[in-house]
C-alpha cells in the first residue's frame, strides 16, 4: 500500500505531456520514473513488471512481449482486499456510501 | 499521388499501428520483427490478423518478406459487410476484435463479422467484457444503433470452438467526448459461465463474489450463463466477469478465468478483488480501454475532447506517440489536484467517414 501512495504522489509531479512527446524515454522508463531515480528504482521496477514476463532491461526490443490488453494481475494488490479496513475504505465510492467528507472525516 | 510511408521496427504494438495506418491511409512498413529471435518473424496470430484486416478492407496490399521479419501494408478503404474469420488457437478473439472495433464505425457498409475461436482467456478482453463494457464505451461517441456482440458459442482454451458475431453500424463522424465526472457506483453486474465442467461452478463463483460485494450496494445481479452441448466449445473452463456502473455511466470491469488446481470460489474472489481495485483507482475509463477511448477522441469532431483517466499504461504511452506520428495530434495531460488521476484533452481531427455510401 505504501508503494502505491508514493507512486501516485509522484504522478502528481510528473509532466506527462512533456515526458511522452519530448523525450526518448521508453514507456516503461516513463512509468518507472527512471529519469530521476535511476539506480534505486531499478530493482523495484523489475518487481513491478515481472508478474507475467521478464523484461530484459537492456534489450526490451528482443524480449517476447505480448501485445495484450489485460494487465498482469499483481497478487499483492489483490491481497490488500482481504483486509476489512481496506474494504470499508472505498465505501464512499458507492452510491449508498454517503459523502466523501463525512466518510473520511 | 505520393503516399507517406511510416516506418517502425519490432513486433510490439502491431495492432494499433496497423489500425492507425488504415484510418489515415498512410503506408506502413515494419522491420525487424523478432529478427533476433530463435524463431524469427511474424507469429501465426499476427498473420491471421493481417488476413482479417485484408478481409475488412478493399484494395489493401500486404507484402510480407520471405523470412517474415518485415511487412509493408498499403491500406485500401474500410469496406465492412458480412465477414467470417477463424482465429488461431494461439490468441483469443479479443485480440482480433479490439482493432476491428476501432475500424468498423468507418466502414462503407455496416460490419457483420463472425469470429470463431477462443472466447475467454487471460490475455485479451473476453467476449463477455467486450459485449458488456467495451461496446457501451462506443456509445459515448454516438455509435449505438445496431451495435451488438452475440456470443453464440463459448470456447475455452486450449481448443476453443467458440463463436461470436459482431454487428457495428457506420457513422459519419464521432461526437466529442467530455467525460470528467466519475460519479458513484450504483450497480454491479456479473456473468459467470462454466463450460464442460460441473455447472454448479458458476454458482460457487457467484456466491463467493457476493460474500464481498453485498456489503456495498443492494443492486447486484450476477447471472449464471449456461451453454450446453455444441454451444459450449471443445475445452473445459469457467470464468467470472464483473462490472461496476456509476451514476455517470462509468464502467469499471474485472475478470478472472479458471486455472488448473484453483477452486471456483477463489476465481470468484479474485475477480471481485480486482473489481474493487479498479473501482478504487477511479477515473472515467479503465486501463483496458484507454487506447480505444483516446483513439476515438482523436477522431472526434473539431472541438476539444476531455477525459479523466488514471496514469497511462506503457501501451498507451506508445499509442499516444504513434497517434502523433500518424495524425499529428498530441494530447494535453495534466494532473488533477488531490488525486492520482489525469485529465487528457485533445483537439479532435474532425475525421469524416469518407467510405460511407451517400444517401
Amino acid at each position: 500500500a505504501q508503494k502505491s501512495t508514493s507512486l501516485s504522489r509522484k504522478a502528481w509531479l510528473k509532466d506527462w505531456t512533456k515526458l511522452i512527446y519530448s523525450t526518448n524515454l521508453t514507456p516503461e522508463e516513463i512509468i518507472g520514473d527512471k529519469r530521476e531515480e535511476d539506480q534505486e528504482e531499478d530493482d523495484k521496477m523489475e518487481m513491478d513488471e515481472d508478474d507475467f514476463f521478464k523484461i530484459k532491461k537492456t534489450s526490451s526490443d528482443n524480449a517476447e512481449e505480448l501485445d495484450m490488453s489485460n494487465d498482469p494481475v499483481d497478487p499483492e494488490e489483490l491481497k490488500k482486499w482481504e483486509d476489512e479496513d481496506m474494504l470499508e475504505s472505498i465505501r464512499h465510492l458507492f452510491i449508498t456510501g454517503g459523502d466523501v467528507d463525512a466518510e473520511q472525516g | 499521388m505520393a503516399h507517406t510511408l511510416v516506418n517502425f521496427s519490432g513486433h510490439q504494438h502491431l495492432r494499433h499501428r496497423l489500425v492507425l495506418a488504415i484510418l489515415t491511409g498512410k503506408h506502413i512498413r515494419i522491420d525487424k520483427i523478432r529478427s533476433e529471435d530463435k524463431n524469427p518473424g511474424l507469429r501465426d496470430f499476427e498473420i491471421s490478423l493481417l488476413r482479417l484486416l485484408e478481409k475488412i478492407t478493399n484494395g489493401t496490399i500486404i507484402e510480407i518478406s520471405v523470412t517474415g521479419t518485415s511487412i509493408l501494408l498499403k491500406p485500401g478503404i474500410i469496406f465492412g459487410g458480412a465477414l467470417q474469420h477463424d482465429c488461431p488457437k494461439s490468441r483469443s478473439i479479443g485480440y482480433f476484435l479490439e482493432p476491428i472495433i476501432m475500424l468498423a464505425p468507418f466502414a462503407k457498409r455496416p460490419v457483420q463479422l463472425t469470429l470463431k475461436g477462443i472466447t475467454t482467456d487471460d490475455h485479451d478482453l473476453s467476449a463477455d467484457l467486450l459485449r458488456t463494457v467495451t461496446l457501451p464505451h462506443l456509445q459515448l461517441f454516438g455509435i449505438s444503433n445496431g451495435l451488438e456482440l452475440r456470443i453464440k458459442k463459448r470456447g475455452a482454451p486450449p481448443e476453443g470452438g467458440g463463436e461470436v458475431q459482431f454487428l457495428c453500424p457506420i457513422v459519419k463522424q464521432l461526437k466529442t467526448l467530455n467525460f470528467v465526472d466519475p460519479g458513484k457506483v450504483k450497480r454491479i453486474r456479473g456473468i459467470a459461465h462454466a463450460v464442460r465442467v460441473n455447472p454448479q461452478f458458476s454458482n460457487r463463483m457467484i456466491e463467493a463474489s457476493r460474500s464481498i460485494l453485498n456489503r456495498y450496494i443492494p443492486d447486484i445481479y450476477l447471472y449464471s450463463d449456461v451453454y450446453k452441448g455444441d454451444e459450449s466449445g471443445k475445452s473445459p473452463g469457467y470464468a467470472l466477469s464483473l462490472l461496476a456502473e456509476s451514476t455517470t455511466s462509468v464502467i469499471h470491469c474485472a475478470e478472472a478465468v479458471s486455472e488448473p488446481g484453483v477452486a471456483p470460489e477463489d476465481i470468484g474472489l479474485k475477480a471481485t478483488r480486482q473489481l474493487l481495485a479498479e473501482v478504487n483507482k477511479g477515473g472515467c475509463v479503465d486501463r483496458k480501454h484507454q487506447t480505444l477511448v483516446l483513439m476515438f477522441m482523436v477522431l472526434g469532431s473539431e472541438d476539444v475532447g476531455r477525459c479523466r483517466m488514471g496514469e497511462p499504461t506503457p501501451r498507451t504511452i506508445q499509442f499516444l506517440r504513434d497517434v502523433q506520428t500518424f495524425f499529428g495530434t498530441s494530447f494535453k495531460i495534466v494532473a488533477l489536484p488531490g488525486c492520482s488521476q489525469l485529465l487528457y484533452s485533445c483537439y479532435g481531427t474532425g475525421y469524416v467517414n469518407a467510405n460511407r455510401t451517400l444517401a
